[in-house]
């Protein structure tokens, strides 16, 4: 009996460990905007547990901005507080100038997690593609880390596979880890064990990593590496994980 | 449904839409002066020959134009009617496509 009472504690405490993965996430209400579609995109920012629509606090990030063109425009200003997931999030109306791919980009500040013992922060970005034209599609916005498409990240069928570069400073980052996870927003998916809440996949030596999604929907990936410097918690020195975050829709096959 | 909702959602019925490898993009910009048109493959390239054709709201043909050989038709505005808006086709013979300019388009960007 003695080992009874152990274990169930013990079942307890792994129960109530969180098992998903943090997400920042720039989720537009439309990856391929059309000109019937209108002029311009909504974008809700937020930090959560995707799959589980969990929410979390997401402080004014440090910067927020969009590139289109190659030219690369500060927004940060024009964020607007917004309630996402019950949480503290933002949200932005953007106009859609021209034609061409926008790509939306957040640097969070570092978000404190205890039960991690360390800091995190997600650089994130999603992709966004305006009146039919694909132009820029690849941009590589030379964030601290990122993953770089290979595929174009919209216009992805369901089980098409994604594929990307993970890259820090610049380089590619050989056999990093790759989270991936679903934005559960009104789809009911349900996870037959924990470990297939957030999946992971490893790059190769050049730092490619590939992925399949088994329904369409927002799925994110993040690549997670430690920071090569610290921040002070509490007097502290503590770790820093940078995660390189791209948002991906994949849409759903409309064919028998 | 305003009027622009209106055009386009009647245009979307009529106009036929290409797809396909390299893909005809039209697009248009409008001021106060004039609707400048840009016609681009999906590879980047701007188509160099094509004709222009510019409708009304009722999708009745009001002028034609060459395109430029950069791809760029610049149409002024005191040219033709554009009171209910306007739709831009460009048929370069083996593609096509087109824009809708919204009356609304025209007021945002002329600043009235």
């Amino acid at each position: 009996m003695k080992q009874s009472i152990l274990v169930a504690p013990l079942a307890l405490l792994i129960a109530a460990a969180p098992a998903a993965a943090h997400y920042g996430m720039i989720i537009p209400n439309d990856p391929m905007i059309a000109q019937e579609d209108g002029r311009s995109v909504s974008l809700t920012m937020s930090f959560s547990h995707p799959f589980e629509m969990d929410g979390m606090m997401l402080d004014r990030p440090v910067a927020f901005s969009v590139t289109h063109e190659g030219a690369t425009t500060d927004l940060l200003g024009s964020l607007q507080d917004a309630t996402v997931m019950d949480e503290q999030g933002f949200t932005l109306d953007y106009p859609l100038d021209r034609p061409g791919t926008y790509v939306f980009a957040m640097e969070p500040q570092p978000y404190w997690e205890p039960a991690e013992d360390a800091f995190i922060i997600h650089y994130t970005k999603t992709y966004v593609t305006a009146y039919g034209d694909d132009e820029g599609w690849d941009t590589e916005l030379g964030l601290k880390t990122e993953i770089v498409p290979l595929s174009k990240p919209f216009g992805l069928w369901e089980h098409n596979v994604f594929q990307g570069i993970v890259k820090m400073d610049g380089a590619p980052v050989p056999y990093a880890e790759v989270e991936v996870e679903f934005f559960n927003d009104g789809a009911g998916a349900t996870a037959p064990d924990e470990l297939m809440i957030t999946q992971t996949v490893k790059a190769d030596a050049d730092g490619v990593f590939t992925y399949a999604p088994p329904a369409h929907g927002w799925w994110g990936f993040a690549a997670l590496n430690t920071a090569d410097y610290t921040l002070p918690q509490d007097g502290v020195d503590k770790a820093v994980e940078l995660g390189a975050v791209i948002w991906v829709h994949f849409e759903e096959w409309t064919g028998q | 449904m305003t009027r622009a909702c209106a055009l386009l959602a009647s245009l979307a019925l009529i106009v036929p839409v290409a797809a396909g490898a390299h893909q005809l993009n039209v697009f248009a910009s409008v001021d106060c002066e004039a609707v400048t048109v840009e016609a681009k493959f999906s590879n980047g390239k701007f188509a160099s020959e094509g004709e222009v054709r510019v409708l009304d709201g009722e999708n009745a043909l009001l002028t034609t134009f060459p395109l430029e050989a950069d791809g760029t038709r610049r149409i002024p505005l005191d040219s033709v009617d554009h009171s209910g808006g306007l739709v831009i086709e460009v048929d370069t013979g083996s593609h096509d496509d087109y824009w809708i300019v919204t009356p609304e388009d025209i007021a945002r960007n002329c600043g009235s």
